[in-house]
């Protein structure tokens, strides 16, 4: 909106979009205030619940740094997918709580991201045991991998592994983000922060977990499992 | 008067704003009708039994949009939530309404905290916030307040913000409240009608549900840096109807075990099982505006078989506070369906 006010309203207004105050202010201000309210990185993947709809097309953003993060090194990873192809395709056919599942190589990172229904745990175990040898290869070429290959014999560490990478999903009402980021800090439920710090709030978790999935997606069909829909269009399952 | 009655007066007192008129309604005070009809979907009759979802005929509406002001002066461009009522007109001179919104949850779950927010968030002075203020705000990383709109005298957000600073649970309806911006036009908005009610399917299910309304133009809002413009969502009705029809479709999001239906100030998550029940054509905008729109008596309440209400103390509430604002303003009584849930 046109501001009529004064030289140094109009400063302050335009301060956020100014580059040297965002410089100043993500060295000064976020360092001090992530030292006065110190904030955890919050888990990443759907959170638990109880209600049917919010255990069916849950999303898994997974995020991988490579290892080798040059042409030669992303093109090994791509190669890696292009080669089992078709133990991907038939094994998540197997998996058959999957509604989608993809992969991207996003800068030095190779993401899966898939939607899936049912609990995180046992889509993974499932994973492992149709896709095991295809994981086993990408998980080589990436940070930290070798820990948990291969995966077959390290079923636990590689849940706990992925779970590590799998994104932060932000609330899908905003608000929610204050009882989250204190669980995370351990404080006890039920503290109402000011409203204006929400701001804040997201700031302080970025800071510590810079990539997020924002809410929790859109559905065509929410509320229907990969096999009901296989069912009701007649392809089976 | 019994304790209802004297909460319905202090919240009708209390929603009084200044340059609400006496003769107007005391939010929602600007308002244009419009009629046209509405398309049950093939699939409404499988969960519904509700005459307008029946699908055996179209049904002849009435729609009115709304600021959510109580002022009488527009200020169209203002951020503010709109309104859309709507009435259903059925067979044999019956009807039922459904009230919504374009804020996707009420302020406070219960008439007696509304009352408590409402007199934390009297309108006072508008003016900006002082530029050390907010700087100081940024300094702390935290959002500066709003600038009043041009000519805004008076506002409620700094009260409305202070309010949910201690009461967790309006604060979302305050942040989208605080956000929601002005549409492009009435017909570019989406309206949710807040609360649950029970509807009943031919095998005798029932189920919880709520409504929303999605304008098929799509939703677009005006743009917030350009100085807001006082009038023109009715001539931008006027002119959309002389080119084209305003079309909505009807979205009913279907509840499940742990989504509470009597608390309309949370929304449900989004990703709850939706089902489109019918199409809305809005293509006449009636001369005398007085008779088919003014002094029309809009109410939640108003219900018809199939449709049950939930135990919602803001949708209970409401029942009173729209037949007692009604009477007030000299507006035309509306036949209730059914009877009021005290029995009254």
């Amino acid at each position: 909106m046109a501001n009529d006010s004064g030289w140094l309203a109009r400063f302050v207004d335009a301060l956020p979009e100014s580059k040297i105050f965002n410089l100043l202010a993500n060295w000064i201000l976020v360092p001090y205030w992530a030292w006065r309210y110190p904030t955890k990185k919050i888990e990443g993947g759907p959170r638990p619940s109880t209600q049917p709809s919010d255990n069916i097309q849950r999303m898994m953003n997974l995020v991988m740094k490579l290892k080798d993060t040059s042409p030669i090194g992303r093109a090994k990873a791509a190669l890696v997918l292009a080669q089992h192809a078709t133990e991907i395709f038939s094994g998540v056919d197997d998996v058959a709580t999957v509604h989608f599942a993809r992969f991207d190589i996003i800068g030095d990172y190779i993401c899966m991201f898939s939607v899936y229904d049912g609990d995180f745990s046992n889509y993974i175990r499932d994973f492992i045991c149709t896709i095991g040898s295809f994981f086993d290869g990408i998980v080589a070429l990436v940070e930290d991998g070798e820990q948990v290959l291969p995966t077959q014999t390290h079923v636990e560490e590689f849940i706990d592994w992925v779970h590590a990478r799998d994104l932060f999903q932000a609330p899908d009402f905003t608000t929610d983000l204050f009882a989250l980021n204190d669980e995370a800090r351990g404080l006890p439920p039920g503290k109402v922060h000011p409203l204006r710090t929400l701001s804040r709030e997201f700031i302080l978790q970025l800071r510590v977990n810079p990539n997020l999935s924002l809410g929790g997606g859109y559905r065509a069909y929410p509320g229907f499992t990969s096999a009901q829909i296989r069912q009701k269009t007649g392809m089976g399952w | 008067m019994d304790n209802q009655d004297i909460l319905v007066d202090k919240l009708l007192k209390a929603l009084i704003v200044p340059g609400c008129q006496p003769d107007l309604r005391p939010v929602h005070a600007i308002g244009i009708g419009l009629t046209g009809s509405f398309v049950a979907s093939p699939l409404a009759r499988d969960y519904c039994i509700a005459e307008h979802f029946r699908g055996d005929r179209t049904v002849d509406v009435t729609v009115r949009f709304s600021n959510g002001a109580g002022s009488a002066v527009e200020h169209d461009g203002w951020s503010d939530v709109r309104g859309m009522a709507t009435r259903f007109h059925l067979a044999d001179g019956a009807a039922t309404d459904l009230i919504a919104m374009t804020l996707p949850a009420f302020f406070t779950p219960t008439p007696e905290t509304f009352l408590d927010f409402l007199n934390v968030a009297t309108p006072e002075p508008a003016k900006p916030e002082s530029p050390w203020r907010k700087f100081l705000d940024l300094l702390q990383l935290m959002q500066p307040m709003p600038d009043p709109n041009p000519g805004e005298t008076v506002t409620p957000i700094p009260g409305a913000i202070r309010y949910a600073d201690t009461h967790a649970r309006t604060q979302l309806p305050v942040a989208l409240a605080a956000g929601i911006g002005a549409p492009v036009s009435y017909a570019r908005a989406t309206y949710e009608a807040v609360h649950a009610f029970r509807i009943i399917g031919p095998d005798g299910e029932r189920r919880w549900v709520r409504f929303s309304w999605r304008p098929v133009a799509g939703v677009l809002n005006t743009d917030p840096t350009k100085t807001p413009v006082d009038k023109y969502l009715f001539q931008e009705l006027h002119d959309r109807l002389a080119r084209e029809p305003a079309r909505f479709t009807l979205m009913m999001m279907i509840g499940e075990p742990g989504d509470d239906p009597t608390d309309s100030s949370r929304p449900w998550p989004p990703h709850r099982e939706r089902v489109i029940m019918g199409d809305l054509t809005l293509d006449k905008i009636p001369e005398d505006q007085v008779m088919y729109c003014e002094k029309l008596s809009f109410n939640p309440w108003l219900l018809t078989d199939g449709i049950e209400p939930s135990d919602d103390p803001i949708l209970h509430i409401r029942h009173e506070a729209y037949k007692t604002s009604s009477e007030r303003r000299g507006g035309t009584p509306c036949p209730f369906a059914r009877s009021a849930p005290n029995g009254k």
